[in-house]
């Protein structure tokens, strides 16, 4: 059971699962058995907007820390996440070409991105923020986007 | 027609995104002019004023809704006023089968916004045939 620390902004919720590392975008990574397994932060699918396309970087390709992964086409906007760990995609989640709203729906758990082989993770690790420090980064965030509207 | 044979058409009522703008276009397109006479289309806002015509409307009538975000305001509403909702569209679902027509503008629309309110408005005038084909159906059973 995954728990999550919570903020309230106006009339929206923010949830950060507490068992994972994130990138300051709002990436997330879970490690699970030796694999990382990306996606996008609840902050940044409520900011987005609703799903319309997801088009995630083949199996097979490898990607440096930085590169671009995922371009997401949302109702309001288009926007290209990087990757937040190098290695190479060995899955690409299935729904994100026929249901990509899982993203919208489930963005922790069925609107996973892909999955990595990750080289190197005790280096990369530490490039990532655990849950707390991305937390207050979505924050002032989620403030700001606020104070914006 | 008979008017036993109505269906209503309740588009999304959002402002300032181009999703909620082509369910209206598409709206107008059912109602105005590919089947004026089976259909009507019913204004949000005047069953969220609770205005009582429209309540009459889609207590005696199905509707097919048509909303421009997950929000379903459209779809909610109605059930809410106490009618049926035969058929909830999303627009963004029928974007996601014409990928070429991107909607965009709120006002006035793009060239892919007014062609997915066509496509949108065919779908809908589609599923109002099948509806009134069925009633019919049902009436000479």
């Amino acid at each position: 059971m995954t728990d999550f620390l919570e903020t309230t902004l106006d009339k929206f919720t923010f949830k950060v699962a507490t068992d994972r590392l994130y990138s300051a975008e709002g990436v997330w990574v879970k490690v699970e058995n030796g694999h990382a397994r990306i996606g996008l932060s609840d902050f940044v699918q409520q900011r987005s907007g609703d799903v319309a396309f997801a088009e995630i970087k083949p199996e097979g390709t490898t990607l440096a820390a930085g590169d671009d992964l995922a371009n997401i086409e949302t109702i309001k906007v288009n926007i290209t996440y990087t990757c937040p760990v190098g290695g190479k995609i060995v899955q690409v989640n299935p729904a994100m070409s026929d249901a990509p709203e899982a993203i919208n729906r489930e963005p922790y758990d069925a609107g996973w991105l892909a999955v990595m082989e990750v080289a190197d993770w005790e280096v990369q690790r530490a490039r990532l923020l655990d849950p707390q420090a991305y937390f207050e980064i979505m924050k002032g965030q989620a403030e700001e986007e606020t104070r914006k509207s | 027609m008979e008017e036993n044979q109505k269906v209503l058409i309740v588009p999304c009522s959002g402002i300032g995104k181009p999703y909620g703008t082509v369910s209206r276009e598409a709206a107008y397109d059912v109602t105005d002019e590919l089947r004026p006479g089976q259909t009507q289309l019913v204004p949000l806002a005047l069953l969220v004023l609770g205005d009582e015509e429209s309540r009459a409307a889609v207590a005696g009538y199905p509707a097919i809704t048509i909303d421009g975000c997950k929000l379903a305001c459209a779809a909610k509403m109605v059930q809410q006023s106490g009618g049926t909702v035969i058929q909830e569209i999303a627009v963004l679902d029928v974007y996601r089968r014409h990928k070429d027509l991107k909607p965009l503008g709120i006002a006035i629309l793009n060239e892919g916004g007014q062609k997915l309110a066509r496509v949108l408005a065919e779908e809908v005038t589609s599923l109002v045939d099948v509806i009134i084909d069925a009633r019919k159906a049902g009436e000479n059973a």
